[in-house]
């Protein structure tokens, strides 16, 4: 009955919907402050370089060697090594949590070691945080080399000629600064969430304060309320993720190897998703109260915890990964990480890009096929 | 202006738990006004839902025609206007703004809207008050912004769910000048009220009680009929009736 598309009816929509927002100042610093606040307060505080790692060293030998390889464990940094504690007292210690770690040099390290029969330590390392401990298994070969480099003849560091030898190297983020990665991240976990809750809350809110009513009355078509509605709130998110771009570059000086032109059309991609998502949620609850809750529980944590932020999707069992398909975040952390550290083009990102698109398409459809057009319930 | 008229034959509506409508069979013709009266809770709103095609009665139907010939509702719908009878205005916008908004909405263009709207606020005698916004409009004030919403587009029929609840007298009476106005242009106007005074200001009156048509015809006629002074008492007789 009410088909077509009438473009002054659309912008009629969206210059109401920019008046609300901008007599809303609620809003305009939900859209503009919250995300720089937040992203500058958690990037800060979130920090998954692991350091100062409590290390007791149980010294049994108290030979030069001995000292000397507890120093070079000191010395890499990421250690906070304690001197040596008596009798079993580390392992107390370990019990205690006042030592994640520890190093048990037995009588003998030192003698071994000149001998050149090769000499070995024993490191314990409380296990029961998992993130930690896989950290410090990361730093660990590389105390190693250096300490093989230091104590031992300059012959016997090196690998005999024909051994394999491994030498890593770590692409994009040379130093593994986790900032370049946890800020980007962040952004896309807060953008989304508000994206979401600000079309969430808008048709709920035609809703309730009754306006719907009215504007169904009239010859406005749901296609041009929904095109109405999403133009006014992604130029607001956009303009929160400029914010937040330069928060990232200039604030935290992540590096921005890739493309602006292809951020900025992957940027409005993702927001319109995450939009078209806040929209159908409102067009389905038609209660603010209970959009806010949907917005919250398919907007927080599966972008959190979904979507590659935090833990990687290859390791996710395989209904995980599939299913993080669906998440639009999981596609724009994915292009983020891209374009910002590695300087993707559209080629490389021809697979977010792909699965953006349709999900813009899906989400948008299925706003309008369930906007309803009558006040039936 | 051609004059549309619209019938419900058998029209129920069933809400939740209750039957809001039940049978309702009435006319509605254009020229005059035609009052749905009724007490709270009687089915006008629910009534006047399914006339601007809200709502679907669950058995019965409404037939709409222009002319005097029958015509699909799509045909009518373009130049019908609604008027809610919760507030349905956006409370940050301005009498101006929303009469643009709407000017937009109907697709008017501006040699058209411009001494519309300007008719509308001389007559409502809301100019003055053009940049003040709506949630700061007294009830009479808000009431008349709606209707001049409604009247942008120049309807055809025009559908006024208890247009005059929690509005002073004064701003009634205005009200209702504005409508007979209206009525004088052949524009077919419903318009409901729990108010029985109002009844007699009507040319024609549709009684509604509990989702039924209680009876329908000219005011003078219907009181004399049931013998009753005013609708007042007409309605009162009937809850008493019905008291165990």
């Amino acid at each position: 009955m009410r088909r077509g598309f009438d473009l002054r009816r659309a912008r009629a929509m969206a210059a109401k919907e920019v008046r609300h927002v901008l007599r809303d100042p609620f809003t305009l610093g939900l859209a503009l402050g919250l995300p720089v606040l937040l992203v500058c307060f958690f990037g800060i505080a979130i920090d998954f370089d692991v350091r100062d790692i409590v290390t007791v060293v149980h010294d049994a030998d108290r030979s030069r060697p001995s000292r000397e390889f507890a120093q070079i464990l000191a010395a890499s940094g990421y250690f906070h090594v304690r001197g040596p504690a008596e009798g079993r007292g580390f392992l107390s210690q370990l019990d205690a949590e006042q030592a994640s770690s520890a190093l048990v040099i037995k009588p003998g390290f030192g003698g071994d070691l000149l001998s050149g029969r090769g000499a070995s330590a024993q490191y314990l390392l409380d296990g029961a945080d998992n993130s930690r401990a896989s950290a410090v298994l990361g730093y660990l070969p590389g105390v190693l080399a250096s300490a093989r480099l230091r104590m031992l003849p300059a012959d016997a560091s090196t690998p005999p000629a024909g051994a394999a030898a491994l030498k890593t190297r770590f692409l994009y983020n040379h130093e593994l600064n986790s900032r370049w990665f946890t800020i980007p991240g962040l952004s896309v976990v807060v953008l989304g969430l508000l994206s979401i809750l600000f079309t969430a809350l808008t048709v709920a809110r035609e809703w309730e304060n009754g306006s719907m009513e009215l504007l169904l009355s009239t010859p406005v078509r749901p296609m041009e309320i929904i095109a109405g509605k999403l133009a006014p709130y992604l130029a607001l998110s956009a303009a929160g993720l400029l914010l937040l771009y330069l928060v990232a570059r200039l604030g935290f000086g992540v590096p921005f190897k890739g493309s602006h032109l292809l951020f900025a059309g992957v940027s409005v991609m993702f927001l319109l998703a995450t939009l078209s998502q806040g929209l159908l949620i409102s067009v389905l609850t038609r209660q603010q109260q209970i959009a806010m809750q949907l917005s919250m529980m398919t907007g927080l944590l599966p972008s959190l915890l979904l979507s590659g932020f935090i833990f990687p999707v290859e390791s996710m069992p395989a209904f995980f990964q599939y299913f993080t398909m669906l998440l639009p975040p999981r596609w724009f952390m994915t292009a983020c990480r891209g374009i910002f550290l590695k300087g993707a083009g559209p080629l490389e990102l021809a697979q977010p890009l792909l699965a953006l698109a349709l999900l813009d398409a899906v989400l948008i459809a299925a706003a309008a096929a369930r906007f309803k057009g009558d006040l039936e319930p | 202006m051609t004059a549309v008229g619209i019938t419900t034959s058998g029209v129920s509506k069933r809400l939740g738990r209750t039957q809001a409508l039940d049978g309702v069979s009435l006319e509605f013709a254009a020229g005059g006004l035609n009052g749905l009266i009724g007490p709270d809770g009687a089915g006008k709103t629910t009534l006047m839902r399914i006339l601007a095609g809200l709502l679907r009665p669950d058995q019965g139907s409404v037939a709409f025609s222009a002319g005097g010939r029958k015509v699909p509702f799509a045909e009518v719908r373009p130049t019908m206007a609604y008027m809610p009878q919760r507030p349905s205005l956006y409370p940050d916008l301005s009498v101006a703004e929303h009469l643009e908004f709407f000017r937009d909405l109907y697709g008017l263009a501006p040699e058209v809207y411009a001494p519309r709207a300007a008719e509308l606020l001389s007559v409502t005698r809301l100019e003055p008050f053009r940049d003040r916004r709506a949630s700061q409009l007294s009830g009479g004030m808000y009431k008349k912004l709606g209707l001049m919403c409604c009247l942008l587009q120049s309807p055809t029929a025009l559908l006024l769910d208890e247009p005059t609840n929690g509005v002073d007298p004064i701003s009634r009476r205005e009200f209702w000048d504005l409508l007979y106005r209206l009525a004088s242009r052949r524009v077919l106007i419903v318009i409901s009220t729990a108010y029985m005074d109002e009844a007699e200001r009507c040319s024609k009156v549709h009684l509604l009680d509990d989702g039924r048509v209680l009876s329908s015809g000219e005011p003078a006629a219907l009181l004399a009929a049931e013998g009753a002074a005013g609708f007042h008492e007409l309605f009162l007789r009937r809850a008493d009736a019905r008291r165990p």
